[in-house]
């Protein structure tokens, strides 16, 4: 037990990969790192899929590039309906960000949404968007007017919400991540063949897309919510 | 002290209760839609997964707290 909690702590802690000498040393964490791969795939792939678009005589690559956006922006598209269309290509960004650093575990790295830092940074962004969505569609004044619906009563609990969202964004997706990297490794202790494979398929599979699709949700929720 | 912490440990995953009890009403719930309309199948099987996604955030809260209770209070 000792030495599973051990374990468990050095594969949880971020190391610092190294420091850029500037402002006192800016620390270079490795879900950075991590994510600045994911980045680097993402866009050579949609650079790769995207040359020399045609409009007919399409080639296969394109036909496959047209697929995974029309498919990926249809999901969101249906969350958020008509009326948030400026907000689709931002939240298939994160959809897919998420999808894949929950799934780039099973590849070796370790999965940025295992750093708590990561999945705060997600979570104030979805925030931050939510709220200059309901100023920039509804203006100032109705914005805040927005706050007393519908009775002027719960209001303190209205300004509340601004910051409890955020954190259950993150924390949601944080724990969810870190659960399933302890259960498979619990697993991975009691019963080292075959097992690990089956579960590895729900928990680190479905389960990471799965919740990729819960957090692109709740802020398409939110930002339904605040510009309706 | 183990023993304290033990016991700390075993009453924040109680919040499992609650996810437990959640997706039981989901499920039972979009049995009875099922067999309502079996042409909205697909429909209500998203929405059934994705309530379940979100009634398991407590049972997941717990056990990140069970955790910490455990490797942080050693």
């Amino acid at each position: 037990m000792e030495e599973l909690a051990k374990n468990l702590m050095e594969e949880l802690e971020c190391k610092t990969v190294f420091t850029i000498p500037v402002l006192g040393g800016l620390e270079i964490k490795e879900s950075i790192v991590v994510t600045w791969i994911i980045m680097a795939v993402l866009i050579l792939l949609s650079i790769f899929l995207t040359r020399n678009m045609k409009i007919d005589h399409i080639s296969k690559r394109q036909a496959v590039a047209e697929l995974i956006v029309t498919k990926l922006t249809g999901i969101v598209e249906g969350m958020i309906g008509e009326k948030g269309k400026a907000f689709v290509p931002y939240l298939t960004t994160v959809l897919v960000y998420i999808g894949v650093s929950n799934i780039i575990g099973l590849f070796g790295f370790k999965s940025p949404t295992k750093d708590l830092n990561v999945t705060i940074a997600l979570a104030v962004m979805s925030i931050v968007l939510v709220e200059a969505a309901g100023i920039y569609y509804l203006g100032v004044k109705k914005w805040l007017h927005k706050f007393t619906e519908p009775i002027a009563i719960v209001t303190p609990i209205n300004i509340l919400e601004v910051f409890t969202r955020p954190l259950s964004l993150c924390m949601r997706l944080f724990g969810n991540v870190l659960g399933s990297f302890v259960i498979m490794e619990l697993i991975k202790m009691i019963v080292p063949v075959f097992l690990p494979t089956v579960f590895s398929l729900y928990f680190d599979i479905f389960d990471g897309l799965l919740q990729a699709y819960v957090f692109v949700f709740l802020t398409s929720l939110y930002i339904g919510e605040e510009i309706e | 002290m183990n023993t304290l912490i033990a016991i700390g440990a075993g009453i924040a995953v109680l919040g499992a209760l609650g996810a437990g009890i959640g997706i039981g009403i989901a499920t039972g719930k979009a049995t009875e839609a099922v067999a309502r309309q079996p042409e909205a199948e697909s429909k209500i099987r998203n929405t059934l997964i994705l309530g379940c996604a979100l009634a398991e955030a407590t049972a997941i809260y717990g056990f990140v707290i069970a955790l910490m209770v455990i490797v942080m209070l050693k």
